[in-house]
C-alpha cells in the first residue's frame, strides 16, 4: 500500500530513477518538483545528473529497488524490458519512457507481468500530456469537427543522429522507433484502432545504419474509417523542430503548428545550444504534467490517460511500420499482432 | 505568324470553372480573339449559368455547337469540358490543325492520355496542361532554391491540396463517369506536376494510396472525397499528397496547396494561394487573397507559344514546345491513375516501364 502523494503526514514517495541520460533532465525535476525524494541508478552520468537536481546517487540496482516506491525508467530502449521486469518483481510501480520496450513481444512481456504482479506500469508517451494534443483529442471526443476523415501529424527538425546511437538501429529503432512513435500513438489516441500500415522512408536503413537525414511517411487506416498520415523527418542541421496535424472531420478541421503556435516569439542575438528536448516558457512543462498524473494513479487515484496496453499497441503499430518497410507491403494489424504474440 | 498578329482562341465547353477565368482573363488580352461554346451546358444538373448567358454575362462571343467553333478556324482552343471528353476534343483539335490548351487532368485513363499526345504530336499541334500553380512566383523561388542546392539533396516531399467540395458549382466533379473519379482525380496532378518539375521529369516507380467517403457523407455523393497518396520515385525520394475535399463548407476561401520540401541542406515550404489579408465581418471570416494571377502567367506562356510556332506542321514539333506539355500531363496522371487502383486494391501499385 503505498501513501498518498505529498501530503504532511504521508511524504512523497521514494522515486528511482535509472538511467542519467537527456531524458532524465525533464523525469528527474519533475519529480523534484512534486517534493519527492528521487534516487538514480545509471551506468554513466549519475553523479552529474544528482549534482544538478538534488539527487542521490546508488551504485546497484538492488540497492536502488530497495529503498524505492516507484522506478522511473529512462535508459536506452534496449533495455527497458530487463529494467521494468526486475522492477515489477520487485514490487514497484514503473514509469517507463517510451517506446515501452523494442519489440512487442517484450513490451508485452511487460505489460502481462505487471498485471499479473499487480503493479502499475505506464509508458511515457508524453505528447498525450501536450496541451495542443489533449486540447484536439478533446474536441474530437467532443464531436466538434464531427467523424474523423482524413489526418496528417508531422514531427522533426534538426537531426539528432549525426553519430550518436540514434543512427544504430538495432539499438534505436531508426526515426520511427524513436521519434514518429509519438504521432503513431497520437494518430490511434484521436483516429482510432488502426487496422492497415504502410510506410515508406527515404533514404533507406542499410546495414543497420540510420540515415543522419531521413524521412519517414506512414499511412494508417482505421477501424472507423478514417485515413491518416504520421511523417517523421531528423532534417538539416539548424532545423528548428516543430510538430504539428490537421485533423478534418465531417463537419470541420482542427489545424495545430507549434510554428506558428507559440505565444511568444523570440529574436536573440545569442543562440541558446541545441535543445534536444523542446519546451514551452509559457506554461508547466508536459512532463510534469505526465508524472503528476503518473504519481497519483500510484497512489490510488484515477487512470492515467495512457496504458501499459497503449505502450504495447504504440510499439507494434512502429514495428508494423518497419515491417512495411522492410516487405515493400501494407501491413493488417490484427495479422501482425497475432504473428507477434505466436513469436512471444 | 508574327509576335503582334492576332490570335484567335476558342473556348471549348465551361463545364470546368476554370473556364470562367481563362475567358475574362484572353478578353482582357491585347491581341487575342475569344469565341467559345458550351452545348453540353445545358443538360448540365447545375445551378450557376452555363452556355450562351454565361458567355454573355462575361462579355465574350458565342456559338451554339463545336462544328461554329471550328469553323471559326481558331490558332488555339482551350479544352475545359468534363476531365472524360478532353479525348475526342483534343483529338478534334489535333485533326483541326489546331494548338491546344487542355485542363488538368489529361484524361481520366492512360489510355486516352497517350492517344491525346500521340494525336497531338501527329498533327505537330501543341499539347500544354493547365498547370497554374508551377508559374506561380513561390514555386518559381522554390525551382530557383533547388537549382541553387541550396535545399542539398532532396529526399522528401510533402503535399496538400485541399479544397472545398467543388460540386456547388458544377455537379461533374462527383461524377465517376465524367470525372474518372473524386479528390483523388481532383488534386493529386497539381501536387505531381509541381514535383515533376522539380524532379525534372522523374517518372513514379511506385504508388500507395488510401481513400475513404467519409467528408461530405450527407451529399450522395459516389466518390471518395478524401485521399492521401504516397509516390516514390527513382533514387528513393518519397512524395505524400493529401488531396482531400476537407475544406469545410463554411471556410472563408475554396481552400490551398502547400508544397515542402526537404533535403540535406534544409526544408522549404511554398503556399501558393496563402498571400491575403484577412479578417472578421458581419457574416463571419473573412479572406482577401492579393496573389498573382497564375490564370493570367499560364496564357500567356501559351498564347506566346501559339505565336512564335505559328501554323502547326504535321510529323514535327512545334517550334515552341510550352510547359507543361503532354508528357507531364502523361507523367502526372498515370500517378493519379495508380493512385486510384491503389485505394481500390489495397495494396502499392507500380507504374509499369514503358
Amino acid at each position: 500500500m503505498y501513501a498518498a502523494a505529498g501530503t504532511a503526514n504521508d511524504p512523497f514517495p521514494v522515486v528511482g530513477l535509472i538511467g542519467a541520460g537527456a531524458i532524465s533532465r525533464v523525469h528527474a525535476p519533475a519529480w523534484k518538483a512534486l517534493g519527492a525524494r528521487v534516487l538514480v541508478y545509471s551506468e554513466r552520468g549519475a553523479a552529474e545528473l544528482a549534482a544538478r537536481y538534488d539527487l542521490e546517487v546508488v551504485t546497484t540496482l538492488d540497492a536502488l529497488l530497495r529503498e524505492v516506491d516507484f522506478v522511473d525508467i529512462v535508459t536506452p530502449t534496449t533495455t527497458h524490458r530487463d529494467f521494468a521486469l526486475a522492477a515489477i518483481t520487485a514490487r514497484k510501480h514503473v514509469v517507463c519512457e517510451k517506446p515501452l520496450a523494442m519489440t512487442p513481444a517484450d513490451s508485452g512481456e511487460i505489460a502481462a507481468a505487471a498485471a499479473k504482479a499487480g503493479v502499475q506500469v505506464y509508458p511515457a508517451h508524453v505528447v498525450r500530456f501536450t496541451a495542443p494534443y489533449a486540447t484536439a483529442h478533446q474536441a474530437v471526443a467532443d464531436g466538434r469537427i464531427g467523424e474523423v476523415a482524413v489526418a496528417r501529424f508531422h514531427r522533426g527538425g534538426s537531426s539528432p543522429a549525426i553519430g550518436t546511437w540514434f543512427q544504430d538501429d538495432a539499438a534505436s529503432g531508426g526515426i520511427i522507433m524513436d521519434l514518429m512513435i509519438h504521432d503513431l500513438d497520437q494518430a490511434r489516441w484521436i483516429c482510432g484502432d488502426v487496422e492497415t500500415v504502410y510506410a515508406v522512408q527515404n533514404p533507406p536503413t542499410v546495414d543497420n545504419v540510420v540515415p543522419s537525414f531521413v524521412s519517414a511517411h506512414v499511412t494508417l487506416t482505421h477501424a472507423g474509417g478514417a485515413i491518416s498520415h504520421v511523417r517523421a523527418t531528423w532534417g538539416a542541421v539548424g532545423t528548428p523542430f516543430t510538430t504539428g496535424f490537421s485533423i478534418a472531420g465531417s463537419v470541420g478541421v482542427l489545424n495545430y503548428s507549434s510554428s506558428a503556435n507559440s505565444g511568444l516569439t523570440l529574436d536573440l542575438q545569442q543562440v541558446s545550444p541545441d535543445l534536444v528536448i523542446p519546451a514551452s516558457p509559457l506554461r508547466e512543462s508536459p512532463y510534469l504534467t505526465e508524472i503528476r498524473e503518473f504519481a497519483a494513479a500510484f497512489a490510488g487515484g484515477a487512470e492515467p490517460r495512457v496504458s501499459a496496453a497503449d505502450g504495447v499497441t504504440a510499439v507494434e503499430l512502429a514495428q508494423a511500420a518497419r515491417m512495411s518497410l522492410a516487405t515493400a507491403s501494407v501491413i493488417v494489424m490484427s495479422e501482425f499482432a497475432a504473428s507477434t504474440e505466436a513469436a512471444a | 505568324m508574327n509576335t503582334t498578329s492576332t490570335v484567335k482562341v476558342a473556348i471549348v465547353s465551361f463545364a470546368h470553372s476554370h473556364a470562367l477565368s481563362y475567358a475574362y482573363t484572353l478578353a482582357a488580352m491585347p491581341g487575342v480573339e475569344v469565341l467559345a461554346a458550351d452545348p453540353d451546358g445545358a443538360s448540365a444538373p447545375d445551378l450557376s449559368p452555363r452556355g450562351a448567358e454565361l458567355a454573355a454575362r462575361i462579355g465574350i462571343d458565342y456559338v451554339d455547337d463545336y462544328d461554329a467553333l471550328f469553323a471559326w478556324q481558331p490558332d488555339a482552343v482551350i479544352v475545359a469540358s468534363e476531365n472524360s471528353r478532353h479525348r475526342e476534343l483534343v483529338e478534334r483539335a489535333a485533326t483541326a490543325g489546331v494548338h491546344v490548351l487542355c485542363e488538368k487532368p489529361l484524361a481520366t485513363t492512360v489510355a486516352d492520355g497517350r492517344a491525346m499526345v500521340d494525336a497531338c504530336a501527329r498533327a505537330g499541334v501543341i499539347l500544354m496542361l493547365a498547370y497554374p500553380v508551377r508559374f506561380s512566383p513561390s514555386f518559381r523561388a522554390l525551382q530557383g532554391l533547388v537549382a541553387d542546392d541550396r535545399l542539398g539533396d532532396l529526399f522528401a516531399i510533402n503535399g496538400t491540396n485541399n479544397g472545398k467540395l467543388p460540386i456547388d458549382s458544377r455537379r461533374w466533379f462527383a461524377d465517376a463517369e465524367l470525372a474518372g473519379g473524386g479528390a483523388i482525380v481532383d488534386h493529386v496532378v497539381h501536387c505531381a506536376d509541381l514535383i515533376d518539375a522539380i524532379t525534372g521529369g522523374s517518372r513514379a516507380d511506385s504508388v500507395y494510396a488510401v481513400s475513404n467517403r467519409i467528408l461530405h457523407a450527407d451529399k450522395d455523393i459516389d466518390v471518395e472525397t478524401g485521399g492521401l497518396v504516397t509516390v516514390t520515385y527513382p533514387g528513393g525520394l518519397i512524395a505524400t499528397i493529401d488531396c482531400s475535399w476537407s475544406q469545410p463548407d463554411a471556410a472563408a476561401t475554396w481552400g490551398g496547396l502547400s508544397l515542402q520540401v526537404t533535403g540535406t541542406g534544409g526544408s522549404a515550404l511554398i503556399e501558393p494561394f496563402a498571400e491575403h489579408v484577412a479578417g472578421t465581418g458581419s457574416d463571419g471570416p473573412i479572406h482577401l487573397g492579393y496573389g498573382t494571377n497564375l490564370d493570367e502567367l499560364l496564357l500567356t506562356e501559351f498564347i506566346a507559344a501559339v505565336r512564335q510556332s505559328g501554323s502547326p506542321r504535321p510529323g514535327s514539333s512545334p517550334r515552341v514546345v510550352p510547359q507543361p506539355d503532354g508528357s507531364v500531363g502523361l507523367r502526372t496522371l498515370e500517378i493519379m491513375d495508380a493512385a486510384r487502383r491503389s485505394a481500390a486494391e489495397g495494396r502499392p501499385v507500380t507504374i509499369a516501364a514503358g
